[in-house]
């Protein structure tokens, strides 16, 4: 057998044909006989269509155009409800909605003609706001503008505010943040009544896009077909919306006869029209007594979904879910809800809806540390969750925790204690418009996987097969969108097996060819998809054991001769895995109660900044990510997770802010939506602690994918708190804002 | 893009006639900022006329200053030893902007007439007058937080992006341009850039195919105190929200000349008369600077948006001050 490659930084799977420039993505395809299109969308954000009228100086009759009238099968987007049409037909609910598609071979032509058509809306009032929404002043979504809610109800809330010494009470508000992957919305699309569906694409999730055609076209499964190439990024915001933009391409070329249309989104148009981070609103009452115990929390958590469902549900799940914590509460009630905006609809991003709910937690947490008079470390030592206690949804931590241990060596690494004293004592010292410093943290826990019945639900699939030269190749519709998916799969695999890193391969995931294992969302990709590949794999060697060709040790060689006989006595050798819930996992959907994820990464975060109070520019210098997350699988690509989770968490917290009018963002480019370059960037040290998870892969893997996104907002605004005294509640704090924070107090 | 004409200019005045007979065409420089508004389709001129091998590149000392080439790059001019030694705060501006790879590409001409960053010019489905005279100002009702606070008009609120002419106006610097028919003329950087009035279509005072062919910078006493600060969303990729170009000649603790130039405020490079009085003849001290800042934005108006701009450049001020005069 050879060493483990589990734990070691081999070199990436597709890190060759990225850089040397092989590696095809989809606006690097053509066609023979392709089409370019277009999307018409609307102007306002709600209102009723009255006509649509093509201009002068376009010959229309060259132009593949369609309406919601050419779609072949049902106009919705399925995903969790049927509310959102591929093409509005009678009412817009947001700007930006598509309305009507075109294309033709000329792409400066296209662009003309798109600007030539006029479409018509009678304006209806629209609802921008969380606060409007709730306050129902119009109803534009179902009966009450609310598309889910949830109640966590542990303990007896009720009873608590009576016995505690002090209720502490606060509000805290996060923005919404565009995703701004390097690779735009893309994808090409061949239909036809013959042949069946084809789509090409960039994308996180083929299954979900094969899904959403099959409605769109009433077409049985094997006559669509989704393949997803190479991907330049996600983080959520390939999650839903491929579907929608297949789709149209789709329609297109069904229209056109077959010829191939593709779409691909300038900059503007993917960052005004697509899914961002759900804006949130988070309401604290916390019961705690003298001695700085948590009695009670009641949390009141609500997100903005924009004008459709899509993916708000699950959003607000992990949402609500994440807001207790890592803290050992015995009374808690979390009610929350998702509400409807006329905004294009929010969804997926890295975090998924925790970002926003532990910011509000923590920022509570300092909140209520210092009424109780102490400092925020000794408040939350005295109330971290341990082995043996309940979460929330009155989830036993079965696992071994240390979050006290995880705090000390985040502390030893920062030096923290040292530094607060000193930037205390220097900050005293400054005159007004110097420059002030100060260190915070945030303490804090991601769940890996689907929420409690959901990876039960999707029952995901990994399967492996070996040719006769004894290569082996995973077949997952996982998908590497620069995250290391096939990397990890690979080293999962070649050391389940004993086999060299070389010999084994991730096919491409085409629907066509590979089974569904489920999303490339919710840090699920290595822990559970990882240990279907595992136990895929291990089908293999079980088979050829199996049949008498391979014994219990064997050899690189061995293995090779044992797959030439198999394949060629019995043909095809391959193995399929499917998910099964680790024994004793107890979930209730009614009651939001139980164990809400087979695993919890755990970690502790500390950011150091400084604030010039004569520019209100605020830099982070410096940034500590301590976290425990199973065993590491990949040290390059783990820590390259962490950062860049870190880098877009300093960017929500400090610089990317989406400006709203009428519903439409305004910034919609890369110069007025600033996101942190390389050169705001603080080092960014991460330090991994590594308790194995039972039932995860390569001796046992937790997710780390949307776990680095959690801990930056509040880590940072407590640091700024040190630095300047004001507590902040907002995210993004802009410089506007802190101005106008620091002079209400001075 | 749309198609155009690629012509490679042998001579200046070849270049000048070149761009003068034909109203839609332009000259080329580094090309970072007119390739850019081409591919977004906000500039659609049908020929472009490619001055970068002309022999114009030279910085070189002269008449007690220093002449700058029209085609140096950016770079090469902030690098320049006369430069560093004699001019700073040229040095510190040209740095201050874009980014490395960018500097490397683009020319001072180029530089000069680098256009707005306002974003509904830049988007083609709003309206602009600057980009489409005629069609409104899409930055008066909407978005106007990097707008500007000095000499706007209704029809335009736009401000001049750039860092380098700010110090440049500081320093007294000359433009030399040529014209199609062989006339050179001499502006003052001052006069170069202009304010929208009722034609914001029209960025600076040159005529169609006037060719700039350098910078003249006149003998300075500003290189012992000087300093060029720029306020921005981010560290690097990102125009000024506010900047400063400050230069003191100091005597005994007491100013003796001063120039204060404030970027990202108006359509051209705002330099302050009033705050320069404030300080000429008074100490070198935060407290005479603080009056200089007052003074700088007194006469400010500001957009919905951009409030902020006012306490930010008056503060933006002080500091430049500060630090021109080392005391911060
Ligand atoms: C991402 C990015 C960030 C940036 N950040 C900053 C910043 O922070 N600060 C800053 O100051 N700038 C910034 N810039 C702008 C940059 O400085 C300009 O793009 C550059 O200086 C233009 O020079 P160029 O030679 O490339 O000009 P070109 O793009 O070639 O030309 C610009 C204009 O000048 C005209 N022109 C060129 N040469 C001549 C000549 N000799 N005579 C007459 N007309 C001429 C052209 O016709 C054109 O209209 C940034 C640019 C980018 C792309
Ligand atoms: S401010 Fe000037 S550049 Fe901007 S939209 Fe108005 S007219 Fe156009």
């Amino acid at each position: 057998m050879l060493t483990e490659i589990v734990g070691k930084p081999v070199p990436r799977k597709e890190g060759r044909s990225k850089v040397t420039g092989a590696a095809r993505y989809v606006d690097d395809l053509r066609m023979p006989g392709m089409l370019y299109g277009a999307t018409v969308r609307s102007p306002v954000a709600r209102g009723r269509i009255r006509s649509v009228t093509f201009g002068e100086g376009v010959p229309w009759d060259e132009f593949v155009v369609v309406t919601a009238k050419d779609i072949p099968g049902e106009n919705a987007v399925a995903l969790i409800l049927l509310d959102q049409p591929y093409l509005a037909s009678e009412f817009v609910n947001h700007a930006e909605e598509p309305i009507l598609l075109l294309a033709h071979a000329d792409k400066q032509l296209l662009e003309r003609a798109r600007r030539a058509v006029h479409v018509d809306i009678e304006p209806l009032p629209a609802v921008f706001t969380l606060a409007d929404s709730l306050a129902r002043t119009q109803t534009i979504w179902g009966e009450d503008n609310i598309f889910k809610s949830y109640l966590v109800d542990k303990g007896n809330v009720d009873e608590v505010w009576a016995q505690a010494d002090l209720v502490v009470e606060g509000e805290y508000s996060t923005g919404a943040q565009e995703q701004l992957y390097i690779e735009t919305n893309g994808v090409i699309a061949v239909a036809n009544a013959e042949e069946g569906v084809t789509v090409w694409g960039s994308m996180q999730c083929p299954y979900y896009v094969h899904k959403a055609l099959l409605k769109l076209f009433a077409l049985p499964p094997e006559r669509v077909r989704v393949v997803q190439c190479e991907t330049g990024g996600g983080f959520g915001g390939k999650e839903e919306y491929p579907s929608m933009i297949g789709g149209h391409a789709a329609l297109l070329s069904w229209k056109a006869g077959g010829r191939p249309v593709k779409i691909i989104y300038d900059r503007a148009e993917d960052m005004v029209a697509t899914t961002k981070r759900h804006p949130s609103l988070t309401r604290h009452r916390t019961a705690v007594s003298r001695d700085g115990r948590l009695l009670g929390m009641e949390i009141e958590f609500v997100v903005d979904g924009g004008a459709y469902a899509t993916l708000s549900a699950v959003v607000l799940s992990r949402g609500t879910i994440h807001a207790a914590g890592p803290y050992n509460c015995p009374n808690v009630r979390i009610r929350s809800r998702a509400v409807a905006t006329n905004v294009p609809p929010h969804g997926a991003f890295r975090g998924f809806g925790a970002p926003q709910s532990i910011f509000a937690l923590e920022r509570q947490m300092d909140k209520v540390a210092a009424a109780v008079g102490l400092s925020p470390a000794e408040f939350r030592r005295r109330n971290f969750i341990r082995q043996g206690e309940t979460t929330a949804t009155g989830q036993v931590i079965r696992e071994p925790v240390d979050m006290a241990g995880l705090l000390d060596r985040a502390f030893e690494l920062t030096d923290y204690q040292a530094k607060r004293e000193r930037f205390a004592r220097e900050n005293a010292a400054v005159g007004a418009g110097g420059v002030k410093r100060g260190i915070g943290f945030a303490s804090f826990m991601h769940g890996a996987g689907f929420t409690g019945s959901g990876e039960d639900y999707l029952k995901s699939i990994v399967g492996a097969e070996a040719d006769a030269s004894g290569r082996v190749r995973i077949l997952a519709a996982s998908t590497e969108i620069g995250q290391g998916t096939n990397t990890i799969f690979a080293q999962i695999a070649s050391d389940a097996l004993g086999l060299n890193y070389d010999l084994v391969e991730m096919a491409q995931p085409d629907t066509g060819n590979v089974p569904d294992s489920g999303p490339t969302v919710a840090s699920r990709t290595c822990m559970i998809v990882g240990r279907l590949v595992e136990s895929a794999a291990l089908g293999l060697r079980q088979t050829l054991q199996g049949a008498g060709l391979l014994a219990d040790e064997y050899t690189e060689g061995d293995w090779r001769e044992a797959c030439r006989q198999y394949v060629e006595r019995y043909g095809a050798l391959k193995s399929f895995s499917q998910y099964k819930p680790p024994p004793g996992v107890r979930w209730d959907d009614e009651k939001y109660e139980g164990d809400a994820y087979g695993a919890f990464a755990w970690a502790v975060y500390v950011a150091e900044v400084s604030v010039d109070t004569l520019t209100y520019e605020t830099r982070v210098d410096d940034f500590v990510a301590v976290q425990e997350v199973g065993k590491v699988v990949h040290p390059i690509l783990a820590a390259g997770q962490i950062e860049g989770g870190v880098a877009q968490a300093i960017g929500f917290t400090l610089y990317e802010n989406v400006v709203w009018q009428d519903g439409r963002m305004v910034n919609n480019g890369m110069t007025n939506y600033v996101m942190p370059t390389s050169v705001d960037l603080p080092p960014i040290r991460v330090h991994f602690e590594e308790q194995p998870y039972e039932y995860g892969p390569a001796g046992g893997a937790k997710g780390i994918g949307e776990l680095p996104m959690d801990g930056g907002a509040p880590a940072i605004l407590n640091a700024i708190e040190q630095a300047t005294g004001v507590s902040f509640t907002h995210v993004p704090l802009m410089p506007e804002a802190l101005m106008r924070g620091l002079s209400e107090t001075t | 893009m749309r198609p155009f004409k690629y012509v490679r200019a042998s001579d200046a005045a070849a270049a000048a006639r070149a761009v003068a007979a034909n109203p839609r065409a332009k000259f080329l420089g580094g090309g970072t900022n007119i390739l850019d508004l081409m591919k977004e389709d906000v500039e659609r001129p049908n020929e472009l006329v490619d001055v970068t091998r002309l022999k114009l590149s030279e910085i070189k000392a002269a008449s007690g200053g220093v002449s700058i080439g029209a085609l140096a790059k950016n770079s090469d001019t902030a690098n320049h030893p006369l430069i560093r030694r004699n001019y700073p705060l040229l040095t510190q501006a040209i740095v201050a902007g874009a980014s490395g790879q960018l500097r490397n590409m683009a020319t001072n001409g180029g530089n000069l007439l680098q256009r707005t960053r306002c974003q509904y010019f830049y988007d083609t489905a709003m309206p602009c007058n600057k980009r489409e005279p005629g069609t409104g100002c899409g930055a008066l009702e909407g978005l106007n937080r990097i707008h500007a606070i000095f000499g706007w008009s209704d029809k335009c609120v736009a401000t001049y992006p750039g860092d380098m002419a700010n110090a440049l106006y500081a320093l007294d610097a000359v433009v030399r341009v040529r014209g199609a028919s062989g006339r050179e003329r001499a502006i003052p950087v001052g006069e170069f850039h202009r304010l929208p009035g009722d034609t914001p279509q029209q960025d600076s005072n040159l005529a169609h195919g006037e060719l700039i062919t350098a910078i003249d910078l006149p003998k300075s006493n500003f290189a012992k105190n000087s300093y060029y600060l720029k306020v921005r969303d981010r560290a690097s990729y990102a125009f000024a929200l506010v900047s400063v170009a400050a230069a003191l000649e100091l005597e005994r603790g007491r100013v003796k000349q001063a120039r204060v130039v404030l970027g990202s405020v108006a359509h051209k490079p705002w330099r302050s008369l009033e705050a320069e009085a404030a300080l000429v003849g008074g100490p070198a001290s935060e407290e005479s600077f603080r009056r200089a800042a007052e003074a700088a934005l007194a006469g400010a108006k500001p957009l919905a948006h951009n409030g902020y701009k006012v306490e930010l450049g008056k503060r933006a001020v002080v500091r430049a001050l500060m630090r021109a005069s080392r005391l911060a």
